[in-house]
């Protein structure tokens, strides 16, 4: 074993790490994309949408929270796709993440470089996107601690942007227009209060990444769940505010069409502090929620490459940094063919896709995890959660049920992203099954899962962080 | 050296409320900003949503009741664990 690849990751993050990490590729979902709700079920199909995905969210936030602080593995949802249901599933959801967080992170900086044009107009997309991406290609590859820190700094400008702008709409400094909550109520009848539910997970898309940083964490089993919650609680009240903003300040058929909802709501409230605020604030979120895409694809893209699903040369870690440096490097040239693929938005709606299918497999891992080990133990689930698995099984309900509304309108995305993971799951299974790795439950001072001759579980459990 | 355990402890349950309080406030800020966005829009709606009210009360509802009793688990597991793993030294 090579030096490079006995290094280990660094095991320095603290709760707001966490919260940066999760709200910091979020909170871009509340500036821009979840305003399209409004175009397929007016206010009140944004409204519910905006509940049905809080709930689901919530309840997958809690799976998360207890299955990274009981694992503490840098893949996250692929980990536990792993550890306890089985290799194809495991490949699914690694690439479904590595999908959805490189696809976020070519839009995000594609993003950036459009507001800079739109401020400096000697300004060409092209190069500006490439320097975005490379400028946090290489701040992850310096450390974690540092790409997080910015992403604290970054988020909480951009939220605190947010939480000024509703308290002095609230309190009355900010004239609104009350008749358009009216207007734009419900402009498709009751079939769009269903048909805006696919728009839903716009508000929340990315929260289960925050547990991705466990592995680099001081403390897992109290960051994760700490840091977790509250980047959830912080996503609940954002969703909450940008909707009422955007709703009584945007007449709603032009907030259905709207690129940057927030910022056009500041520049309808015709106070400049406002408008220069949440102009900021969607720049800032653009950056923060790129740079948490860097740090969680490339994180899931070294969990795959560690357990071999894609080549080994990934997994190495930088002597000096800490950092998975090669598969942090790897995320460059994805994320720029991406970004310059010409087939942007399919992208986008195939990595929508791949998050919803990552949220039926989560709360099915933690059914399974609870399944194959009920003791409760300091060791084995510091974290418990509440009310489990009846949550678990609501979460892929409500998972199963917005999925299906994508029927109307990306039925062929539909159809591809469920032949790509079809295929993924059957060569994973078939290769992964000939594996002479057995299972080393001990390495990580668990006990062997109930029922072990005939779980059919037979991954190797390696690098495992402990508190 | 009695005095030391002392202190540590005291530092720990500091810190811990710390925490929740931390938690406890931003709930209440959840709590008070859905309640305040649901009751305006339900309110200037109520001609079309007064028909199906009650989807948003049961989401809303689901929402800060699970959310409320996941935090009190956060904090039970912290409090369990906290002088096990040392959380805050």
């Amino acid at each position: 074993m090579s030096e490079h690849q006995s290094a280990s990751l660094v095991k320095t993050l603290r709760p707001f790490h966490v919260w940066a990490l999760g709200v910091g590729i979020v909170l871009v979902g509340e500036y821009m994309g979840w305003n399209f709700t409004a175009a397929k079920g007016g206010i009140l199909g944004s409204l519910l949408a905006m509940l049905v995905a809080g709930t689901m969210y919530v309840m997958i936030s809690l799976c998360a929270s207890e299955l990274g602080s009981a694992t503490k593995l840098a893949g996250g949802p692929y980990d536990w796709a792993r550890l306890f249901i089985g290799p194809g599933a495991a490949a699914i959801v690694g690439l479904a993440v590595y999908m959805e967080y490189i696809a976020l992170e070519a839009a995000d900086a594609i993003v950036v470089a459009v507001i800079a044009q739109s401020i400096f107009p000697e300004l060409q997309v092209f190069p500006v996107t490439l320097l975005v991406i490379a400028l946090l290609t290489f701040i992850n590859y310096r450390g974690v601690v540092a790409a997080l820190t910015l992403n604290f700094v970054l988020t909480m400008i951009a939220f605190i942007a947010i939480v000024a702008f509703f308290f002095a709409t609230a309190s009355g400094t900010v004239d609104i227009h009350p008749e358009y909550l009216f207007q734009g109520a419900l402009p498709n009848g009751m079939i769009g209060l269903f048909a805006a539910l696919q728009f839903g997970p716009w508000f929340y898309l990315g929260i289960e990444g925050a547990a991705m940083c466990a592995e680099e964490c001081k403390h897992p089993s109290r960051a994760v769940p700490l840091g977790q919650q509250a980047g959830m609680i912080t996503l609940l009240i954002g969703a909450a505010m940008t909707l009422y903003l955007c709703s009584v300040l945007i007449p709603a058929d032009l907030l259905g069409v709207s690129v940057y909802p927030l910022f056009e709501a500041a520049q309808n409230s015709k106070i400049s502090i406002f408008i220069a605020a949440l102009g900021l604030g969607t720049f800032l979120t653009c950056i923060a929620s790129a740079n948490g895409c860097v740090c969680d694809s490339s994180r899931s893209w070294f969990a795959l490459s560690r357990d071999k699903y894609v080549s080994s040369w990934f997994s190495a870690v930088h002597p000096r940094y800490n950092t998975p440096y090669r598969a942090v490097i790897f995320t460059m040239p994805v994320a720029i063919g991406f970004a310059f693929s010409g087939f942007l938005d399919q992208v986008i709606t195939f990595s929508i896709i791949s998050g919803l299918l990552c949220y039926v497999l989560i709360p099915f891992s933690l059914i399974r995890f609870r399944r194959l080990f009920p003791e409760t133990t300091s060791k084995v689930r510091p974290f418990v959660g509440p009310l489990q698995p009846y949550i678990a099984y609501f979460a892929i309900a409500i998972s199963i049920i917005i999925l299906s509304t994508l029927f109307w309108g990306y039925k062929y995305n539909l159809i591809f992203a469920f032949v790509f993971y079809g295929i993924a799951y059957f060569y994973f299974s078939h290769r992964h099954s000939s594996s002479t790795a057995e299972n080393n439950w001990a390495e990580i001072g668990w006990p062997l899962p109930k029922g072990s001759e005939n779980t059919g579980i037979e991954k190797e459990v390696i690098g495992v962080g402990n508190d | 050296m009695e005095m030391t355990k002392q202190a540590i402890e005291s530092n720990y349950y500091r810190k811990l409320n710390r925490d929740t309080g931390l938690i406890i406030g931003m709930l209440a800020l959840l709590v008070g900003v859905e309640g305040f966005v649901l009751y305006r829009i339900l309110l200037e709606t109520w001609a079309i949503s007064g028909n199906f009210f009650y989807l948003y009360g049961i989401f809303a509802g689901l929402i800060i009741v699970i959310e409320s009793i996941g935090c009190l688990s956060v904090r039970k597991s912290i409090q369990n664990h906290m002088f096990e793993f040392r959380y805050y030294d």
